[in-house]
């Protein structure tokens, strides 16, 4: 599926990296506890190892912001505006945009027709929702894992976060992801991937 | 090979003395109140036993709980407070405790003091630090050992001020500890030149610990003065004009160190008996300072990694924590390339491959290179945003460190002070257990959590869906979880019967023998 922050890609190629820093470990340590072979490792050998981490801390800071930055484009738009450095489309670039009221505990969905949703974020299949979200009392978490985003909300700030809605229609979780108090674990909600025909069946039965 | 010997001070000695049964003819007043630098350690390191016993059997209840999906027995406020005291205990009570205790019974040692300086400011310390345990017990937060504000002022009983004070207590404890390692790590003779790689640890982590505990001080008062409304604007409460921005700023600066402070002595351990069970000195020793002194310069400004800071996440400030976090890992990959390097210099002798110290030390060196290259994702603001904030990815990384690590470094420390104290040996079959419990424990419980994790597994919860791979990889965590208990069961067996009935230990407890088949008469029975 195609999602707002990707797996495949620069992700992909990060945990890789990952990956092959955790055998090369393992490999060493192994090396060090079986070989028979044995000798002192050159000084030169731990510089060429700092000069691999720098290439690759500089690498991956690059890679990690071009994605958000990417990401981020059409975001924020109100803040930009006034601080003079917007150029994107805003939330004209968006097939929806809904407001996102996190509280104790439990999520309010709010459409642009002031429709309020209480724990369903209706959407349709493959359109692109703009979510402003907001906490009312604690710091709050927001993660859809299919839409693989997740979020820290805090009560004094706002965030945008966009996602691409599934292409299959369904029920998608939306939770919670910061300890906000004894109800955390209940704090979910879905995201309902539905063709408008279906969900106008749904309100008139 | 060496140029150096492993006698030279520079390389920590040999961290040799007689072997002598401590724990006979102790009186409980020397036990509680004795300033003798083995006192104060044996005290700590037992005080942290129990707390180990105790943050253990919280988990085994939750982990129980959380082996199927749904609720089975525990509610929602008993599972918080639980896992909240599972967090403060582990950390606060056992980790911190157990390594700045093995450090206080080496440190006097190798220093070549034979006293523990400013002892009283460690029994202060001390006695501190078991009252924040008794408040946190009697108060019962519920709101997770980061106590983030608003919601750490609207959770919990009448009694969560307690857990406020607590906060206070453990900053003033850390404080004095801190305070304590600094003053032995730098009273070497020989100056900083040739002061022994754990004194470094000691005065670069104890110099850490005396600066990063004010802002956890101010955290501390800063709750209680806003849970009480002691003044018109609040602190942290956004409600009363407060800002949990700041709250947030304040707590991770401190936040952050704390998390070095089990870290890096427990690297101070390896530094020390390395070279002691291989009978050569380490690879280098300038790395090892560089390493120390990189890490705790770039402890401080790196905490806001473990929130999301500002609205924009991808501003330029984001940006300087995200190129310092993942510079931060090379500090620890000089340690890491350093021992490996030492190990692979020259053979690994017969009786270090059969020391139970020297194969815990061996396999927390495997779990601090599977816990932390992930370390490198885990900065990178992209993924974070995706499947690492918040999910029990984060867990599997800290339990790797903290407890695959760290612990397990600490209990190698035990072991190898285990002989010194009691003037017995442990007995060996128990010790494999252990051994072999906690690694094949701990490596399927951080796997099944960084499994967990990857497929979105939110933190904190007491009750979840019956969603693919979750009820699976939450069994595993469980299963790990009674394994690891085990192996804490076998190693308390092995304690009390090893200190009473154990062979008797004269001479070096720890003599280096290349090959046990070339000289049968040094080879231990059975």
């Amino acid at each position: 599926m195609e999602n707002a922050l990707g797996i495949w890609g620069p992700q992909a190629l990060m945990m890789a990296v990952t990956a092959s820093f955790t055998i090369l470990g393992m490999v060493m340590l192994l090396a060090a506890m079986l070989m028979k072979r044995r000798w002192k490792p050159s000084y030169a050998v731990e510089f060429v190892f700092i000069g691999v981490m720098l290439a690759l801390a500089w690498y991956a800071d690059l890679s990690s912001t071009k994605t958000y930055t990417a990401y981020q484009a059409n975001l924020n738009a109100e803040e930009r505006r006034v601080s003079g450095e917007y150029s994107g489309i805003g939330e004209a670039a968006f097939d929806q945009v809904v407001t996102v009221i996190a509280f104790q505990w439990g999520f309010a969905f709010i459409n642009e027709d002031e429709e309020i949703s209480r724990n369903a974020l209706m959407v349709k299949p493959g359109e692109t929702v703009l979510l402003k979200v907001v906490s009312n009392d604690v710091i709050h978490g927001f993660n859809i894992p299919v839409a693989q985003i997740t979020a820290e909300i805090d009560p004094d700030d706002k965030r945008e976060l966009w996602i691409r809605a599934p292409d299959e229609p369904g029920k998608y979780l939306i939770q919670c992801v910061n300890y906000c108090g004894v109800g955390h674990a209940q704090m979910k909600a879905w995201l309902v991937v539905s063709d408008g025909e279906e969900e106008n069946d749904g309100e008139n039965a | 090979m060496a140029t150096m010997e492993m006698d030279d001070p520079k390389m920590g000695h040999k961290v040799h003395w007689e072997p002598e049964n401590l724990l006979k003819g102790l009186t409980l007043g020397q036990i509680l109140f004795s300033n003798d630098y083995r006192h104060i350690a044996l005290k700590g390191m037992f005080t942290a036993f129990i707390m180990l016993a105790l943050g253990g059997m919280f988990a085994i209840i939750f982990r129980t709980e959380l082996a199927l999906p749904d609720v089975q027995f525990l509610g929602a406020r008993v599972y918080m407070t639980l896992m909240t005291l599972h967090g403060m205990v582990m950390v606060f009570g056992f980790l911190i405790p157990l390594v700045v205790s093995v450090n206080y019974y080496i440190l006097p040692k190798i220093m070549g003091n034979d006293r523990l300086l400013w002892a009283g400011a460690a029994q202060w310390s001390y006695w501190i630090l078991i009252l924040a345990a008794i408040l946190l017990v009697i108060g019962r937060p519920d709101f997770t050992w980061t106590a983030y504000a608003p919601m750490s002022l609207r959770t919990g009983n009448d009694l969560v001020w307690m857990g406020h004070v607590a906060i206070i207590l453990v900053a003033i404890s850390e404080f004095l500890a801190g305070a304590v390692l600094f003053r032995n790590a730098i009273s070497g003779k020989g100056g900083l030149k040739n002061t022994p790689l754990m004194g470094w640890a000691a005065g670069t982590i104890g110099l850490l610990f005396m600066i990063s505990v004010f802002p956890l001080a101010f955290v501390g008062y800063g709750l209680l003065s806003d849970w009480g409304q002691w003044t018109d604007v609040a602190w942290f409460d956004p409600s009363r004009g407060g800002s949990v921005q700041f709250f947030l700023y304040v707590f991770w600066t401190y936040g952050h160190p704390a998390v070095y402070l089990p870290f890096v002595p427990a690297i101070a351990i390896i530094y020390t008996i390395m070279p002691r069970f291989l009978g050569r000195p380490m690879w280098s020793y300038w790395s090892g300072v560089v390493a120390f002194v990189l890490l705790s310069a770039g402890a401080m400004p790196i905490g806001p990694h473990h929130f999301q800071p500002l609205y924009t996440v991808s501003g330029d400030y984001q940006r300087f924590i995200q190129i310092l976090t993942m510079l931060v890992f090379i500090p620890s990959v000089l340690h890491v390339f350093n021992w490996i390097s030492t190990l692979f210099m020259g053979p690994i002798p017969d009786s270090a491959r059969r020391a139970i110290p020297f194969k815990f030390m061996v396999f927390s060196i495997a779990f601090i290179v599977y816990g932390g290259a992930t370390a490198f994702l885990n900065g990178q603001i992209a993924p974070d945003s995706d499947f690492i904030h918040n999910s029990y990815w984060i867990p599997a990384h800290f339990h790797a460190m903290f407890f695959g690590f760290s612990g397990q470094m600490a209990f190698a420390g035990v072991y190898f002070l285990f002989p010194y104290f009691t003037g017995r040996m442990y007995s060996q079959k128990l010790g494999n257990w252990h051994f072999w419990l906690w690694q094949i424990g701990l490596f399927i419980k951080i796997t099944g959590m960084g499994v967990a994790g990857y497929l979105y597994f939110p933190r904190w919860v007491y009750d979840y869906l019956d969603i693919p791979g979750w009820a699976v990889s939450q069994m595993f965590i469980s299963i790990g979880g009674y394994m690891v208990a085990l192996g804490f069961l076998a190693f308390l067996v092995n304690l009390f019967w090893s200190a009473s009935k154990g062979k008797v230990v004269t001479g070096d407890p720890w003599p280096v023998v290349q090959d046990f088949k070339a000289a049968p008469a040094a080879q231990p029975a059975e």
